[in-house]
């Protein structure tokens, strides 16, 4: 090998590409899409626990007020929005969940969002560029592997 | 040399591991720096030896003659 490097991804990018994001990330983690009734509270009396993915950007032009999406599992919804300052949101509740255990399905669909987005982007990007995806797999830590050559 | 492959890992947390194989010197930063254009910000970057290999194929050979030497 000649060089490894460790990188964070940042997402600034329009609603439409963090939805696709959201969506599969929802999907790797299993849970499914719940109804998507625009300006509807989370259920009163859950407890809810809000945190937003680390170095996100969601285009103003691109979102329309009140836009989220809402994903569930075994009684846990995870809302999924734009703040005021653009910051792409993770909002878990449930009822007779603790804190802790939402906080911590939060952070891991936060992760699993920016996974998903750079999944996407590099897969697109390098394309463009004329590398192809020779060998691609999910490891049982649910990583993303992949090896890339320059195509012909 | 060898054609430049990466290998990619994206962890379930969203951390991007690139290793970047058969290329050296200049080259091998473009590649490097191409894929952090696209992904976002490095976190840190590791040199192996291979990067500083040349990046064209070098073969040294070295002959050694046996000479006879007959005693006098």
């Amino acid at each position: 090998m000649s060089s490894v490097i460790v990188l964070t991804p940042i997402i600034i990018a329009s609603w439409p590409a963090v939805a696709s994001a959201v969506l599969g990330a929802a999907g790797s983690m299993g849970f499914t899409i719940a109804a998507a009734e625009r300006g509807k509270e989370l259920p009163a009396g859950d407890a809810r626990v809000e945190t937003e993915v680390p170095n996100s950007e969601v285009l103003a032009e691109t979102l329309s007020r009140g836009e989220k999406i809402r994903i569930a599992k075994d009684g846990v919804i995870i809302e999924i929005g734009v703040d005021d300052r653009g910051r792409c949101t993770v909002c878990a509740s449930g009822r007779g969940k603790s804190k802790p255990e939402l906080k911590r399905l939060g952070e891991e669909c936060s992760g699993r969002i920016v996974q998903q987005f750079a999944y996407h982007k590099l897969v697109t990007e390098l394309k463009t560029r004329g590398y192809q995806i020779a060998e691609e797999s999910v490891q049982k830590d649910q990583s993303i592997q992949m090896r890339v050559r320059l195509g012909r | 040399m060898a054609t430049p492959e990466f290998d990619i890992t994206i962890g379930k947390d969203g951390k991007v591991h690139i290793t970047v194989h058969g290329s050296s010197g200049k080259e091998c930063v473009a590649l490097t720096d191409m894929v952090r254009d696209i992904v976002g910000k490095e976190e840190s970057r590791t040199m192996t030896s291979e990067y500083y290999g040349s990046p064209g194929a070098v073969r040294i050979d070295a002959h050694v003659q046996a000479t006879n030497q007959r005693s006098a």
